[in-house]
């Protein structure tokens, strides 16, 4: 699993950088998922560096972390720089949403402060084709429908998340949406319950989702 | 089965099993519907019932709900009131059922309506709570048990409830199987996307018919060669057969200069074009009427009944 990032456009990240008035500012890359979108990792991290010298920004530290989302791991490699991010106006992350605000809450206590940037936009939880191939395959709604619509997921792959489809936007397989070059998730479900027999699960009128645990905060605690 | 209720005329007809004629109007960008009420006038000695679309291909248009009531009440003609679920949750459309049966609404085809990305709004968020079939079921919850999730409607709502189908879908199975969803959810009627192709009309009509849900047959009758041709064009996985087309043009060319002797002519080959088609399904006992979905065209309307009442 990855959660899967694209860059923003520079002039975005320069202006917010401007916006905060930031002259000094410390670089955190995510070496894991980001460095697997050429989001961050060595090389975004490498490329942010450069590029903001070049415009005339004093680089403090940069740090690729295995792990940004992890409250734990950013204690521990951010306590490595702890000078440095003293110093700095900011902190710019190069990896995805969580990462940024992993290092917020991280730093709230002592360095309330310090503003924390994103470079990236945080797409979707994404599966890997190969590297430059990722897609949407799951948005994490809660409740897995898996077992029944042959492993593929209405949520992600239909363009409407529908819980009955498909839909009357399909034509010869494909969805009404993307100028019918995308597969209809409904056929894909179609065709696979098919192959294993079971379309029975396909004719089964499937109830709407129900938001009423997933339509606001969500965490997992167990102890 | 239980008895079925009657809420209205289309749901009466449709319970003595006459075979009946819709039409459909097309609200626009707007908050004067002189035009569509006009339109509607027109068709009403001849229809039902029309359906009054709910901002189709995504381009936003008056909303459906008010629409639909100033024409039931301007025009004197009941109306079939087109609910997508792109735009509104489940409680806001519980609200909406409740909202438009207070606003005399009795009719409400249930639609999954084109996605918010086509249209002319595309920033705006695809809500997709509901879908046509769960929205089959929430109409049918709130007007058999007058309740919803268990709470009671003071005063419930009495609407009939239908759905859309497509033969010309495909894989088509994949469609037949969904009909079959919609028909459990509780449809009380289908009406068809356009077809053209009679064979396959008939596989898939006699396929679906095991399902019990009357069914009218979507047709677009075209008043010009240009319609034909943007129809054929412009309308996704419907395809207007080729000697059709032909024969179209050379309407537009034979005529040219008169413009009256044009418009009798497309009227004719219309009425000759639909007449065996729709009469081959009813022998087959394969319909309960017809859906009309040619917008701006009432006076067509008068060969439908020829049609019709042959
Ligand atoms: S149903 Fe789809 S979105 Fe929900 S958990 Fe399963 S794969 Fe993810
Ligand atoms: S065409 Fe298929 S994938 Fe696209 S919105 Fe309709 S059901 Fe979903």
């Amino acid at each position: 699993m990855v959660v899967i990032t694209t860059k923003k456009p520079t002039e975005e990240v320069i202006e917010a950088l401007e916006n905060y008035k930031i002259k000094k500012l410390a670089i955190v890359s995510c070496g894991t998922c980001a460095a697997l979108c050429q989001t961050g990792g060595t090389e975004g991290a490498k490329e942010w560096n450069d590029l903001l010298i070049e415009k005339g920004y004093e680089i403090t530290a940069v740090i690729v972390s295995e792990d940004v989302c992890d409250n734990r791991v950013m204690k521990k490699d951010l306590r490595k720089i702890d000078d440095e991010i003293q110093e700095s106006d900011a902190i710019l992350t190069a990896s995805c949403g969580l990462g940024a605000q992993s290092i917020v809450k991280v730093l709230e206590n002592k360095y309330p402060e310090k503003p924390v940037l994103v470079s990236n936009n945080t797409k979707f939880i994404g599966m890997t084709e190969r590297i430059g191939r990722f897609y949407m395959r799951c948005r994490a709604c809660g409740d897995c429908y898996l077992n029944y619509t042959g492993g593929i997921c209405p949520i992600a792959t239909c363009a409407k998340g529908l819980m009955n489809g498909p839909c009357g936007g399909m034509v010869d397989g494909k969805c009404e949406v993307g100028n019918y070059e995308k597969d209809c998730g409904w056929v894909l479900i179609f065709n696979r319950l098919k192959a294993i027999d079971r379309l029975d699960l396909f004719s089964r009128l499937r109830d709407a989702r129900d938001w009423s645990e997933s339509g606001h905060q969500q965490e997992v605690v167990f102890r | 089965m239980t008895e079925r209720k009657v809420y209205s005329k289309l749901g009466e007809a449709l319970a003595k099993g006459e075979f009946i004629l819709t039409g459909e109007l097309e609200p626009e960008k707007t908050c004067d519907l002189s035009h569509t009420i006009q339109e509607a006038k027109d068709m009403a000695p001849y229809v039902i019932a029309a359906n009054v679309t709910d901002s189709p291909l995504g381009i936003v248009t008056i909303n459906s709900m008010a629409a639909s009531h100033i024409i039931q009440k301007e025009a004197n003609l009941e109306v079939i009131w087109q609910l997508t679920v792109r735009d509104v949750n489940k409680l806001g459309i519980a609200g909406m059922i409740m909202g438009g049966h207070a606003l005399g609404l009795r009719n409400i085809l249930s639609l999954t309506g084109d996605h918010t990305a086509l249209g002319d709004m595309s920033e705006s968020k695809p809500v997709f709570d509901l879908d046509s079939a769960t929205l089959v079921k929430l109409v049918r919850e709130m007007v058999d048990t007058g309740a919803i999730n268990g709470h009671e409607i003071k005063h419930p709502p009495t609407l009939h409830v239908g759905a859309a189908a497509n033969p010309n879908a495909e894989p088509m199975e994949a469609e037949i199987l969904k009909i079959g969803r919609k028909a459990e959810a509780g449809c009380e009627f289908i009406q068809t996307q356009v077809v053209y192709d009679l064979d396959r009309t008939i596989e898939f009509l006699t396929e679906i018919k095991k399902y019990k849900v009357p069914l009218l047959l979507g047709i677009f009758p075209m008043k010009s060669y240009g319609m034909a041709k943007g129809f054929d064009t412009f309308v996704p996985g419907v395809s207007v057969p080729k000697n059709i087309l032909a024969k179209w043009k050379g309407i537009k060319t034979d005529y040219s200069t008169d413009k009256k002797m044009q418009k009798e002519a497309y009227d004719q080959a219309n009425y000759e074009f639909f007449k065996p088609f729709i009469t081959e399904l009813r022998k087959k006992n394969l319909l309960a009427g017809i859906h009309c979905m040619a917008v701006h065209y009432p006076r067509i309307f008068p060969k439908l009944m020829e049609i019709i009442k042959s």
